[in-house]
């Protein structure tokens, strides 16, 4: 009787592990999840097979042996991302894949915050240029005087006023020089990432780790 | 190296060395796959047996399942006597290429290095240097 409740709970033990793993990679598509889970539960089984009887101890030396369920899926999903990232080229998988890598490692926290500045820039020109038409007047990149003889250049998206003795420095150039860079900058900022990524995956088998 | 050795060495977990077992660790599973199909507790065994490379086992299912969405491995489940079925990896025809060409390199460098390192070999450190 006892030994039926042991292996019962260890048996729970194993449920519960496995149940951990697949909510935690619940973000993949369901047939690789189920795929994942089914592949580690036959390795545990093996495994407290291979060591005699299923006791709660044993599980817990092989759960133990496999790291924590989160962490075991966290490899999965980064390795997943980066390699759906690199097959597309999508910037939003680009972005995702940076994300994930940012909370793992510092390298990959200053990547994603690089790859934010070029995204703002390329967001803002595009932006300039697109507005310049509704904004006629205001909307460019503006040569502002601030002091004495100093002055600063402001790309500016022509909500408000633009202050006294502001010269616009493009005129109507802003629109197609705008586009241009505006995406230019987004695809230079997608090639960094995707070229920071293959480096990554280069420097370690197991993506961020 | 032996477990033994590793563990005289007063820090196992030194990063240079856990980066050379990381950076070891794709060849040696392409390596133990090279003779046939294995499935994945196998290839743990395996790695344990036949390199000491220490592998925590949490690493290598995510790295055969990156391995196999870069086509150098391919999975099949199979129905085990053990009563449950077993996911088996092999080696793909871009796998076997890359696991040659992963071994060429490694035979160049090592060879390489060998040379390098010859003269430390057993070398008592000098007085100075302790």
């Amino acid at each position: 009787m006892t030994e039926v409740n042991l292996a019962q709970s260890a048996q729970k033990k194993i449920n519960k592990y496995l149940q951990d793993l697949g909510a935690a990679l619940r973000t993949l598509p369901s047939v690789q999840a189920r795929d994942i889970v089914a592949e580690l539960r036959s390795h545990i089984v093996d495994k407290v097979a291979a060591s005699g009887n299923m006791t709660a101890a044993v599980v817990e030396s092989v759960l133990a042996d496999l790291g924590r369920p989160e962490d075991l899926a966290s490899l999965y999903l980064t390795d997943d991302l980066q390699v759906r990232a690199l097959a597309s080229g999508s910037p939003l998988l680009i972005l995702r894949s940076l994300f994930r890598w940012a909370s793992l490692s510092l390298a990959g926290f200053l990547v994603l915050v690089s790859s934010l500045l070029g995204c703002s820039v390329a967001l803002a020109l595009v932006a300039c240029a697109l507005l310049k038409p509704i904004h006629p007047l205001t909307a460019g990149l503006w040569r502002i005087p601030d002091e004495a003889d100093s002055y600063s250049i402001s790309l500016r998206l022509g909500f408000g006023s633009v202050p006294p003795g502001s010269r616009d420095l493009l005129g109507w150039w802003i629109v197609p020089i705008g586009l241009l860079l505006g995406f230019g900058f987004f695809f230079l900022t997608a090639r960094f990432g995707l070229w920071s990524i293959r480096r990554l995956r280069r420097e370690s088998p197991i993506g961020a780790h | 190296m032996s477990v033994t050795t590793a563990k005289a060495i007063p820090e196992p977990s030194d990063k240079w060395e856990v980066q050379v077992r990381k950076g070891c660790l794709e060849l040696a599973i392409l390596a133990v796959l090279w003779s046939g199909r294995l499935y994945g507790l196998e290839i743990l065994r395996r790695l344990a047996e036949g390199s000491a490379l220490i592998v925590p086992e949490g690493t290598v299912y995510p790295l055969l399942s990156r391995l196999k969405a870069e086509g150098l491995l391919t999975s099949e489940w199979v129905e085990a006597d053990a009563g449950h079925p077993r996911k088996y990896y092999k080696l793909t025809a871009s796998g076997r290429r890359r696991a040659v060409q992963m071994a060429e390199f490694w035979f160049t460098f090592s060879s390489n290095l060998d040379g390098l390192l010859a003269p430390l070999r057993l070398a008592p450190l000098r007085k100075e240097d302790r």
